[in-house]
Parts: structure tokens; C-alpha cells; sequence
């Protein structure tokens, strides 16, 4: 039993040593820098203790990012979700082509962000855009002058887009699941005189309930620390409508465009994302729990 | 039990690991600004033994396939040829240059020369106290002219980023930031490039009257658009106002009519249909697109904007460039012109920083820039050498200047957080009109003194 004990241990020595060399090590180097005043260069740091932490509190700035990931987790969390049930549901039907179209809803996901901002600029352009385009062969001319990346609208403009590229991903996450699902099942519940809604919500939701909860989790990790595409969206400098903490924190930490340089400030934005990161997860999985159907 | 073992444990690896790295933290918090360093240190340069080949070690913010690159390796081959006891190693490591040396320096790697935007290095290493200071150079003479070294540039170009007396910077590449216009339009609408802002809309007026856009402007681009209010501000209250309202602590120089009235010329040329309404929506490069389409006939931008049109605009286009004009009553001079600069600067830590100057004078040779201006095709520093055609007007511009500007006045290399986290938002909601100039000067008032406060 003890030589059992140490080979468990020996196993998992090496996966254990590399989560703390490249994650838990860092996380507590980085709390340690989060308690300096600190532009990264040389070694002039100030102790200022939880000074970050009191400065984020009353930070608008760092609230409107906060206040912008929260809407891309939750807002853009549930349309994302609702969308790629929708499609779920749709692909578990056998609709001819099905495997083209869930190759084409994918692809997003497989091409570079850059292209990607590009394309939905092209979209939204007010002059020549898709949508501009679009609405005014219809005859909607009041929607086709719309300015859909201009002042608030913006935000919802790349939420729009985001949800578009994270859809993809969740349908293929959640059809895995749905295709477990004996056919059977469907069959005798409309002998029973089950109707879609109802096969849906007896059915389907709680054989899936444990690919629901990964998805969940899957869109939550991604939405807290979503950086890339906004960033680039804008192409030169994302208009603070669209900061993200993400962002934020490269702002002030990495002195791009404009020089600013306070890497004690931006550690102390990693560390309360982590913390956020955790919070939300432990909350979710919790939240979550369900018994697991075997079948 | 074991749990809370466990617990303990972890908690006292984590109190070690902080106590052990706290120990800076023990330093006297009031120790000198870093910037202020550099003359109470030994310095660092050596003379390098008879015969010894010095190396050194040059980071740039370019790319090694872009062309500027290429320029530059062919300045570095050159000056090997003719320096057989120097020689130099770039580190092609892109727009992330300073950030990369930042890790690269806590990690003890001696670094001879970078290069970066000079506003990027200027409030990056050069206020953090890591450059070399210049001045003990400045009178050699210019490897290919008898004159000193210093008095080969555009006037102003050296002194702008001078710090306590120092000069830190060394421009090698000057992008003139002014009106850059389609002289066929031009021609067509019947006017000439203005020397005074009434006359610049009533040219504006005729052109918008042709059927053109006449700005091409794109949407929520702090720093193009910054161009257009803090010029219009320098010519009214002259160098230094702008960054007098980003210093006052009490935030009430925001509220000083010259703020409130530039603001509201900005919002009379939407007024005036002079910026075509949609570009509110352009996500750049949509804005600048219009106008290598020849729908806008002119936009406020550095120079390279040619070079970046020029593959959407073709070769026939027909570029211009003029001045931000003069405005009436105003103190500002309009010969005062914004240069947007690449620049290098020695690191103190360098141990060869004779050496080194060696290299930024050799890139200071009519051959080297010219290099840069054909090959390139970038304005320059040096005086006396040809620009490329379509930006040749830049270098009219750049021999008339009396005085260097600074973007934001500088505000930008300076104040950078401030110009982020407090002017920015409030300043583009004012420019597109979502908030009256009144309340701009209110929303900065208010939004600076809280900034200062908290500093």
C-alpha cells in the first residue's frame, strides 16, 4: 500500500512541479509586485502595500472595463449560449448538409483575429459596408445610415461580433453532447406524446448537463480575460468604450502607443482578474452541480 | 487536519518567497527619482583596449523584412566597412521594443543603443533616467560636413525632448505632421493651401461645394484627431498652453475660454459639413481610405500617410502637404510645426557610448539619410537632403520651422497616463459633438483636479 502511495505520488510529481513552477509561482510573484509602486524598469521600486488595490477601487476607468467584461460574460454569455442551442438543436435534426454548415460555423475560430477585425469593420463601415448595404437595398434607409461603431454603440457592435466568432465553438462543444443521446429516448417520449419543448427540456438539457457546465465554464474563462480582438478592432487605439480589463491592464502596464509604464499598477489589475477568474468559476461549478445521468 | 497542514505549509513558502523578495522594499522609499541618478553614478563607459573590437548592441523597434530595417542593416554594414574596430548586433524585435528591453534590462543585458518613437522613449527610458546624455558629443564634427554634429538637423528636431539641459535623443526619422491633400481636388475646387484658418474653411466651403468630403477624419482616433484641436491651440495660446491645462492641479485652466472656443471650432466643421457626417463611424483605416479614393480631399496625419495610401491611391495621385494656417488674434506662430520622430538614444549602461556616437553620426550623413528618404521613402532630420515627391512639401515645412511641437503638447510623452485614463475619452465625446465645448472644459476640470489629487 505505501509503495502504491509513493508511485501516486511520483506520477503526479511532474505535473504538480510544472503547476507550480508556471502558474502558482508566478500568481504569488505577481501579488508580490502588485504591492509596489513600479514602472518595470530597474530596480526604484516604492512599497506602497494595497495602495494598487485602494487606487483600482476608485479607478472610473478600470470600472468601465470591469463593467465591460462583465456585460461580455453575461449579455454575451447568455445570447451566445441561447444561439448555439438553437443550432444544437437544429444540427441534431438530420438537415442535409450538416457537416458543411458546422464547418462553416466554425471557422472563425480558425481564422487570425486581424482578419477577423477586418472583416467586421468592413461590416459596420457606414459607407460601404454589409450592413449599410444591406438595410438600403431593403429600403430601410434611416437603419442604413445607422453609425454602428460610433460612440456607445460600438461596445455592442463587437459584442455582436464576438458572440459571432464564440458560437461556433459552442455549437460543436454542445452538439458532442447532444449526439450521446440515444435516439431512442426521442423516440419513446413521442410515443409518450412528448412535444419538442418538452423532449427539449426533459430530455436534452439534463443528459447534457455536464457539457452545458464545461461550455459555461469555457465561455466564462474566455470572456474575463478577452483582449485580442478588441484591442484590435480599432485598429490604432481601442476608444475606452471597448476597454476591456484585458486591455486595461496591457495599457498600463506594457507603455503601447502611448507611453505609460506602471507594471505594479497593471499586476495589481492580473491579480483582482485572477481572483475575479476563480470567484466566478468556484460560483459556477458550485451553481452547476447536478447529479450525472449514466445511460 | 492534514488539509490545514497542507494550508500552513503553503503559507509559510508564500510568507519566505515575500519576505525574501521584499528586500528591496526596505530601501528608502524616498529615494531620488531614477531619472535623477544617472550624475551621482560611476559612470559606465570603458576604453576599449588598442586593437579590441567593440561590440555593440543595438535594439530597434523595427522588423527585419520591413524596408526601414533594411535601411538600417545597410548603415550598419557600411559603418563596419569603415569601422573595422566596432561592431554592431541589432535585435530587430518590432513595436514592442521598449517593453522587450524593459524585461531584457532587469535582466541584466547591456543594451548600447535603442531606437523607438521618440515620444515612446522619451516618456519610456529617457524619463526613467536611462539614457546617456549627449551634450559632451553635440560639437564634434559631422563625419561628412565641416560643422558641428548638432547643427545639421531641422531646427528644433534635437531640442525638443531636451530634459534638465540634456539631450537624450537622437532623431534619424521625422514624419511632419500637417495637412497632407489631393492637389487635383485642389485645383479643381479653385483653391490654394491656406495660411490662415478663415481662409482654410473658406477653401473648405469650395471644395465641400465641389462635391467632395473635405477631412477625411476617422472615428474615435484620439491622437489624429488630438492633432487637429491641439495645433489650432498652439496657434491661438502658443507652445505650452496645452500642457499648462494636462499640469494645473486645481484643473481650472480647462475652463479658459481658448479651450471652450477651439472645441467649438472643431464642432463647427461638422457644423459646416466639413467632415463628411459618417466618419463618426469609420474604424480606420476606413477614414483615410476616402481620401486615396480622392472622395476627401485632405486629412491631418504625420507623413507617412502617403506612404501608406500609396498602394490604394496609385502613383498618379497627386499629394500636397501644407501647414496648420494661422489664426487671427492667435500667439502661436504658424512656422511652429509638430514633427512626429523615430529616434535612438545610448543607454547609460553602455560601456561604449563613444563608440556608439560614432554609429548615431554616421546615421546623421547626407549618404545614410538619403538612404532613408529613397529607399524608404521617409522624411528625415538632416538638412539639405531631398525628401520623396509626395511628401517633398514636409520638407519645406521642416526648414521653416522656428519651433518643435509635441503631440498633446507634450502631454502625450510626459503625462501619457493622464492623456489615457483622463483627456482622451472626454476629448473625443467633445470632438464628435456628443458633449457641448462647455461641457468639455467642465468634464476636464472636474476629471483633472481628481486625477491630481489622487497623484
Amino acid at each position: 500500500m505505501k509503495v502504491r502511495k509513493r508511485m501516486i505520488f511520483l506520477f503526479l510529481l511532474p505535473a504538480s512541479t510544472l503547476y507550480l513552477v508556471f502558474f502558482l509561482f508566478p500568481a504569488v510573484w505577481a501579488f508580490y509586485f502588485s504591492v509596489f509602486d513600479w514602472s518595470g524598469f530597474g530596480e526604484s521600486k516604492i512599497f506602497i502595500g494595497l495602495g494598487n488595490y485602494l487606487e483600482l477601487m476608485n479607478d472610473d476607468l478600470f470600472w468601465t472595463s470591469f463593467s465591460n467584461t462583465l456585460k461580455i460574460l453575461f449579455l454575451g454569455g447568455f445570447i451566445t449560449l441561447a444561439v448555439a442551442f438553437f443550432m444544437t438543436v437544429l444540427f441534431s435534426t438530420n438537415i442535409r448538409g450538416k457537416k458543411f454548415f458546422r464547418a462553416m460555423i466554425f471557422m472563425p475560430n480558425v481564422v487570425a483575429t486581424i482578419a477577423l477585425t477586418t472583416l467586421w469593420a468592413f461590416i459596420y463601415n457606414p459607407k460601404f459596408g454589409l450592413l449599410t448595404n444591406f438595410f438600403a437595398a431593403l429600403g430601410f434607409e434611416e437603419l442604413s445610415k445607422v453609425l454602428w461603431t460610433a460612440g456607445d454603440r460600438v461596445f455592442y457592435a463587437m459584442l455582436i461580433a464576438l458572440i459571432w466568432i464564440q458560437v461556433g465553438f459552442m455549437v460543436v462543444l454542445l452538439l458532442a453532447g447532444a449526439d450521446k443521446i440515444p435516439f431512442e429516448f426521442y423516440e419513446a417520449a413521442k410515443i409518450e406524446g412528448a412535444n419538442a419543448w418538452q423532449m427539449f427540456l426533459r430530455i436534452t438539457i439534463p443528459l447534457m448537463w455536464d457539457v452545458i457546465t464545461v461550455a459555461v465554464v469555457f465561455w466564462s474563462i474566455w470572456a474575463l480575460k478577452v483582449f485580442e480582438f478588441p484591442y484590435a478592432f480599432f485598429g490604432i487605439t481601442p476608444p475606452t468604450q471597448i476597454y476591456t480589463v484585458g486591455i486595461y491592464m496591457y495599457i498600463m502596464g506594457f507603455g503601447k502607443r502611448d507611453p505609460i509604464y506602471r507594471l505594479g499598477y497593471a499586476t495589481a489589475i492580473g491579480v483582482l482578474l485572477l481572483l475575479v477568474v476563480i470567484v466566478v468559476i468556484v460560483f459556477l461549478r458550485r451553481v452547476m452541480r447536478r447529479e450525472v445521468y449514466e445511460y | 487536519m492534514k488539509t490545514i497542514k497542507i494550508f500552513f505549509v503553503l503559507i509559510m513558502m508564500a510568507s519566505m518567497i515575500l519576505t525574501a523578495c521584499g528586500a528591496p522594499a526596505t530601501e528608502p522609499p524616498a529615494e531620488e527619482p531614477a531619472a535623477e541618478e544617472p550624475a551621482a553614478e560611476e559612470p559606465a563607459a570603458e576604453e576599449p583596449a588598442e586593437g579590441e573590437v567593440v561590440t555593440l548592441a543595438y535594439w530597434s523597434m523595427w522588423n527585419e523584412p520591413e524596408t526601414i530595417a533594411q535601411v538600417i542593416q545597410g548603415w550598419i554594414d557600411e559603418f563596419e566597412a569603415q569601422n573595422p574596430n566596432i561592431k554592431i548586433e541589432p535585435v530587430w524585435n518590432g513595436r514592442e521594443n521598449q517593453t522587450k528591453a524593459r524585461t531584457a534590462l532587469a535582466g541584466g543585458t547591456v543594451i548600447d543603443i535603442v531606437d523607438q518613437d521618440a515620444d515612446q522613449i522619451a516618456g519610456g527610458m529617457m524619463t526613467e533616467g536611462l539614457g546617456y546624455p549627449l551634450n559632451e558629443f553635440l560639437d564634434q564634427k559631422a563625419l561628412d560636413e565641416d560643422v558641428p554634429i548638432k547643427d545639421v538637423f531641422y531646427p528644433g528636431l534635437l531640442e525638443v525632448f531636451e530634459q534638465d539641459g540634456n539631450i537624450y535623443l537622437w532623431p534619424y526619422m521625422n514624419s511632419v505632421v500637417m495637412w497632407w491633400y489631393n492637389k487635383d481636388i485642389f485645383e479643381e475646387a479653385g483653391v490654394t493651401p491656406p495660411e490662415t484658418w478663415e481662409q482654410f474653411i473658406e477653401n473648405g466651403e469650395k471644395i465641400r461645394d465641389a462635391g467632395y468630403g473635405v477631412m477625411a477624419v476617422e472615428g474615435d482616433v484620439f491622437d489624429y484627431n488630438m492633432f487637429i484641436y491641439a495645433y489650432y491651440l498652439a496657434r491661438v495660446k502658443g507652445k505650452g498652453f496645452l500642457l499648462s491645462a494636462i499640469t494645473d492641479e486645481t484643473g481650472e485652466t480647462w475652463k479658459d475660454p481658448a479651450i471652450i472656443e477651439a472645441m467649438a471650432e472643431m464642432q463647427g466643421l461638422w457644423d459646416k459639413g466639413l467632415i463628411p457626417p459618417e466618419s463618426e463611424g469609420y474604424v480606420w483605416p476606413a477614414g483615410q481610405t476616402t481620401l486615396a479614393l480622392g472622395e476627401t480631399a485632405m486629412e491631418m496625419c504625420g507623413a507617412w500617410l502617403p506612404n501608406e495610401l500609396a498602394e490604394t491611391a496609385g502613383p498618379d495621385f497627386n499629394w500636397g502637404g501644407f501647414r496648420f494656417p494661422a489664426v487671427a488674434g492667435g500667439v502661436g506662430d504658424i512656422d511652429d510645426l509638430q514633427s512626429w520622430l523615430l529616434a535612438a538614444m545610448i543607454m547609460k549602461d553602455s560601456k561604449h557610448p563613444a563608440e556608439a556616437f560614432e554609429f548615431l553620426k554616421f546615421m546623421m550623413t547626407k549618404e545614410s539619410q538619403s538612404q532613408m528618404a529613397e529607399v524608404a521613402l521617409q522624411g528625415v532630420t538632416r538638412v539639405g537632403v531631398e525628401w520623396p515627391e509626395q511628401i517633398a512639401d514636409g520638407a519645406a515645412a521642416a526648414a521653416s520651422a522656428k519651433d518643435g511641437l509635441l503631440h498633446v503638447d507634450g502631454g502625450t510623452a510626459f503625462y501619457a497616463e493622464f492623456t489615457t485614463t483622463v483627456l482622451n475619452q472626454p476629448f473625443l465625446d467633445a470632438f464628435y459633438k456628443r458633449i457641448t465645448p462647455e461641457e468639455f472644459g467642465n468634464t476636464m476640470a472636474e476629471k483633472a483636479a481628481e486625477y491630481w489629487a489622487g497623484q
